[in-house]
């Protein structure tokens, strides 16, 4: 902001000699052009006043600019979008998700190279690590907005039930198991679908272990230790700790948030991303008491699990206004002004300054910044983002037949291992 | 594209004849024309995009590196499971397209009977295909199906342990089935519209030769509303072969894959990989195969399909 | 022998109703379902298929009000909805009409391959198709256009193959006589395309109609495709435009809205169907 100051004096100076108090005047109000610019998101309906709030207080900062929104829900977003790039006519700031950065912006060029307007946008203001996971050859495609990962939650009312504290080790957990079946057959202390499922494993896999997952796009675990994970696996459904497949499929629920079991806490927890958690929170059937769980020490010695990047801000690559994009781009992520209205309607904000006004305001959700808390002083992986690749992640991607075909009988372990390794191979190695 | 016989048979050319007459003789062409337009403009770009892509290797955002392949359509013919989803697609057609055109035509003629609330039957039978995809509709009909669901519960007042519907591959495309055959409404509603045009006069006459209403439907209904009843075997057919909300809504493709049809993967392909190469390669695979079908319908409609304004008639 | 046919005809027709009424139920339950479900909580709508609720809440239709900061209310997206849906269906039931009579009723060279062509169009689905005819309209320009020109104007050129070939289907019961007469009566080819061939075709007609009504009021990826200005959202976007896929969805509100959006359809629906249905073979065709 500072820099700008200078930058329009010296422009105000330039203009001065050449118009009389017209013009100076006009350049002396701001160092942007008059312009139209075009933003878009998806979200809920908070999300949308929030946003629309923020960009009304931007244009009253900034007058002569003036922003059209478009946005809507989730549903169909991701097809809008990629549409959209294709043809050419995406909007100038966009919000992306992360794995966007890799399918959409392999060569750099679909978005904005931040670094080009880093005297706008204030980079600083976002942690190293967190950046370099938005960097694409060798460009800063996107600014993450929040950081999530998975964590447990528990419906501590069921625990309550069976008359047992929540699990705070993975010795409990498996108590717990027990415990549950012994209760009632229908009882769970934990509920994982075939995704969930898998990045249990890579967290299990991470703490026994240490490396990471993927590096440089190389697969760091073995056959006997993907068999190990799967039979960490399998072995939780064989203690009744979690459903199977079969179950969870039969229960006839788009969602577990929307499935019955967990709303009357019949299935008593999850591994959720803390991003994510408040729908389960509110699936909840009234006067039900929902916990943010612990890591377990004693799954290993390392502290394993990874997070992403929940959501980014990136500027179009072909923007005809960058300057002033990047102006929206830098108000909606650190201004102080606009944390305050966005609070964590993007998830807990990562920029410095935007975290400490909202903060200081008092804005924010003390059960998601507990669990988000916990997350990012826990998980010490780094995560590949072709982790998230949809040949692997999608309904009939690979993680879903392995862990569907574990649960249903269809392969033993070492076949499903085998399917796994052969599958992200596929995907990581071309 | 498509090469495919017309509806009409065409009568043999003439000889040759002054302009004015070609002008006259193909008159028909100018009705079409529009229709002509549109396609150039607005649908033979796309289509031909498509075609093009599927002998290419075209990322969405990756772009074209390789051109001219055929390798797209190998790994259709050679992935598990892009053939397995064929197979279920062929299975689901085959199952939903002859009870739906059956039950909406069953239920038609009921309908189109001067009965008290008729009206109110009509609309109430349409309900469901307006709803179509909606929350509502996905929310329902898994609490029916689901294991203790409404179904079950209802086989258990007889002592019969009903399956996992949801959750048994064996069992799960029967509910996706149901779902389709379920809504018949628009089926029903052009049913409707072809039965008013058979004469009550005729009715009247085979009424005094004594026929009952039974075979009323049979040896007059039926024969006269042939040309509909093609209509709907066609359309419906290319509908059943790209459907795609109803495993979308309900199972997700699952259980084990049991449930993905084509279309499903089309669209992962598409919107999840933005592999459009491979998209538009199942897409082209789906047309040649409705092609198919549908120059076996256009062809044996000689055998069983009346039409009043055939010259000579039938 | 009089009674026995009379207790007979009794009994079919208790048996008819039987068959109306127990189809029917399954037909309308989710209707039904989902006005109930529109009075409940979120924990209670999954619980089940209950219509009742032991405690009824207004807040689904309370948000459904909801107006996103003053850009987009209920009045105004099913406005939006009629603003375009109401051309397209005029267009798609005048271009299919006479695109079906020139099929339909005429020779001319190339026909066959013509309606190859035509047919082929059935039997790509849509969704390879969505990039490049957005690529295409992006080109014209029409992408964001506040007039729905992408949505609306290729209706007007019969791109609706489902309409053109159900028109076609129905004009080949129509005999040809008829169109002789006419021709002897004086009428030109056009006169004879209103004058004969579209009275004979009402039924048709209305069900096309009625259909692109339902089936672009429903269409949520167009206009979600190509309309970028939240204050043009039709209705089927502003149904979900709450749906916040991490924080949770009032189930409640979507289903309320869902059930507004609804109801012109069915209302259309019921006021139409004497088009259709009723009234046989008052002058009806000979078959």
């Amino acid at each position: 902001m500072k820099t700008k100051f200078i930058k329009r004096a010296a422009a105000a100076g330039l203009a001065a000699t050449m118009v009389l108090s017209l013009g100076a005047i006009a350049s002396a109000e701001a160092d942007y052009d008059e312009c139209t610019i075009t933003v878009s998101w998806w979200g809920g309906e908070d999300r949308h006043t929030a946003t629309q709030e923020a960009i009304a207080a931007f244009m009253e900062k900034y007058p002569g600019i003036t922003v059209e929104s478009t946005y809507a829900a989730w549903d169909g977003w991701e097809e809008k979008m990629a549409t959209a790039f294709a043809g050419g006519t995406a909007q100038d700031v966009n919000q992306v998700n992360w794995n966007w950065i890799t399918q959409y912006d392999a060569d750099g060029t679909t978005f904005l190279d931040l670094n080009t307007v880093s005297d706008i946008v204030d980079l600083s203001q976002v942690g190293d690590s967190y950046l370099e996971m938005c960097q694409i050859a060798g460009t800063q495609a996107a600014l993450p907005v929040a950081m999530t990962g998975r964590i447990f939650y528990w419906d501590k009312t069921s625990f309550d039930e069976v008359g047992i504290e929540t699990p705070k080790t993975y010795a409990d957990l498996l108590a717990a198991g027990e415990a549950f079946a012994a209760y009632d057959e229908d009882y769970y202390p934990l509920a994982l679908g075939e995704y969930d499922r898998m990045i249990l494993m890579v967290y299990y896999l991470e703490s026994v272990y240490g490396t990471d997952w993927v590096i440089d796009g190389e697969l760091q675990y073995t056959q006997e230790q993907i068999e190990e994970g799967l039979t960490f696996i399998q072995g939780l459904e064989d203690a009744h700790v979690i459903p199977s497949i079969q179950t969870i499929a039969g229960d006839g629920a788009s969602s577990l948030d929307q499935n019955q079991k967990w709303i009357d806490g019949k299935y008593a927890g999850i591994f959720e991303w803390d991003s994510s958690a408040s729908k389960f929170e509110k699936a909840l059937a009234e006067g039900r008491e929902f916990v943010v769980g612990d890591y377990f020490p004693d799954f290993g010695e390392y502290q394993g699990g990874y997070t992403k990047v929940s959501l980014a801000w990136a500027i179009n690559g072909s923007t005809e206004h960058p300057k002033e994009a990047a102006m929206l781009l830098e108000y909606l992520m650190n201004d102080p002004d606009a944390a305050k209205i966005l609070n964590s309607q993007r998830g807990i904000p990562v920029s410095a300054s935007a975290l400490a006004a909202a903060d200081e305001a008092g804005l924010l959700d003390a059960k998601t910044v507990e669990a988000n808390g916990k997350v990012l002083a826990w998980a010490s992986n780094a995560l590949d983002p072709l982790f998230e690749d949809s040949r692997l992640k999608s309904s009939d991607g690979v993680y879903y037949d392995v862990m569907a075909g574990l649960s249903y009988g269809d392969y033993d372990v070492s076949e499903a291992a085998e399917i796994l390794i052969d599958g992200i191979n596929d995907v990581i190695g071309g | 594209m498509a090469k495919k016989s017309g509806p009409a048979k065409m009568a043999a050319p003439k000889q040759k004849k002054s302009f004015g007459e070609i002008c006259k003789k193909n008159i028909g062409f100018f009705f079409i024309l529009p229709w002509l337009v549109g396609f150039c403009w607005f649908k033979l770009y796309p289509m031909a995009s498509s075609l093009f892509y599927s002998f290419t290797d075209y990322n969405l955002f990756k772009g074209i590196n390789v051109l001219g392949t055929l390798q797209n359509y190998i790994d259709v013919f050679t992935t598990k499971k892009i053939v397995r989803a064929l197979g279920v697609t062929f299975r689901y057609s085959f199952i939903t397209v002859p009870l739906k055109l059956a039950f909406a035509l069953f239920i038609a003629y009921i309908l189109n009977f001067k009965i008290k609330g008729v009206k109110f039957f009509r609309t109430a039978y349409y309900i469901p295909s307006i709803l179509g995809g909606s929350v509502a509709i996905a929310v329902l009909w898994k609490a029916v199906f689901r294991d203790d669901g409404l179904l079950n519960t209802a086989l258990g007042f007889f002592g019969i342990n009903g399956p996992s519907w949801l959750s048994d591959p064996n069992w799960a495309i029967f509910v996706i089935c149901l779902l389709r055959v379920w809504q018949f409404g628009s089926a029903m509603v052009i049913f409707l519209a072809a039965l008013k045009g058979v004469s009550n006069d005729l009715y009247e006459a085979a009424a005094i030769d004594g026929a009952g209403k039974w075979r009323q439907f049979f040896t007059i209904t039926v024969p006269l509303i042939t040309p509909v009843i093609f209509y709907n075997l066609v359309t419906q057919l290319c509908q059943a072969f790209q459907e795609f909300n109803g495993p979308y809504i309900i199972t997700q493709g699952g259980p084990r894959n049991s449930t993905t049809l084509v279309s499903l993967l089309i669209y992962n392909s598409a919107f999840r990989q933005y592999d459009m190469g491979m998209a538009s390669a199942m897409a082209w695979v789906l047309f040649v195969i409705l092609m198919v079908f549908t120059v076996i319908a256009f062809l044996s409609q000689k055998y069983w399909v009346f039409y009043s304004d055939d010259d000579g008639g039938k | 022998m009089q009674a026995e046919s009379k207790s007979k005809h009794i009994i079919s027709i208790i048996l008819r109703y039987t068959v109306l009424i127990l189809v029917g139920v399954v037909m309308v339950y989710p209707l039904l379902w989902m006005v109930g479900a529109t009075f409940k909580s979120n924990a209670e709508i999954f619980s089940g298929i209950g219509l009742f609720t032991a405690h009824p809440t207004l807040d689904g239709y309370k948000a459904a009000m909801g107006n996103y900061g003053g850009d987009i209310g209920i009045l105004r997206a099913m406005l939006n909805t009629f603003s375009y849906v109401i051309p397209k269906v005029v267009f798609t039931v005048i271009s299919a009409t006479i695109t079906a009579y020139g099929f339909g009723r005429f020779n001319f060279k190339g026909k066959g391959i013509l309606f190859a062509v035509l047919m082929s169009t059935l039997f790509l689905p849509q969704v390879v198709l969505n990039v490049p005819q957005f690529i295409l309209f992006s080109k014209m320009g029409w992408v964001g256009s506040k007039l729905y020109l992408p949505i609306i104007v290729p209706t007007l050129f019969a791109t609706d193959t489902y309409f053109v070939f159900m028109l076609i289907q129905f004009q080949r019961n129509v005999p040809k006589e008829l169109d002789e007469a006419a021709k002897i009566d004086g009428c030109n080819a056009f006169q004879t395309l209103y004058k004969v061939i579209v009275p004979m075709l009402a039924p048709a007609i209305t069900s096309c109609a009625l259909f692109q009504f339902m089936w672009s009021t429903n269409d949520f990826m167009g206009p979600l495709l190509y309309v970028n200005t939240p204050a043009k959202y039709p209705m089927a976007i502003f149904v979900k435009l709450s749906m916040d896929a991490d924080a949770g969805v009032s189930w409640n509100r979507i289903l309320a809205l869902s059930l507004i959006s609804i109801i012109p359809s069915l209302v259309i629906f019921f006021l139409a169907q004497d088009q259709f249905v009723e009234g046989i073979s008052d002058g009806g065709v000979k078959g």
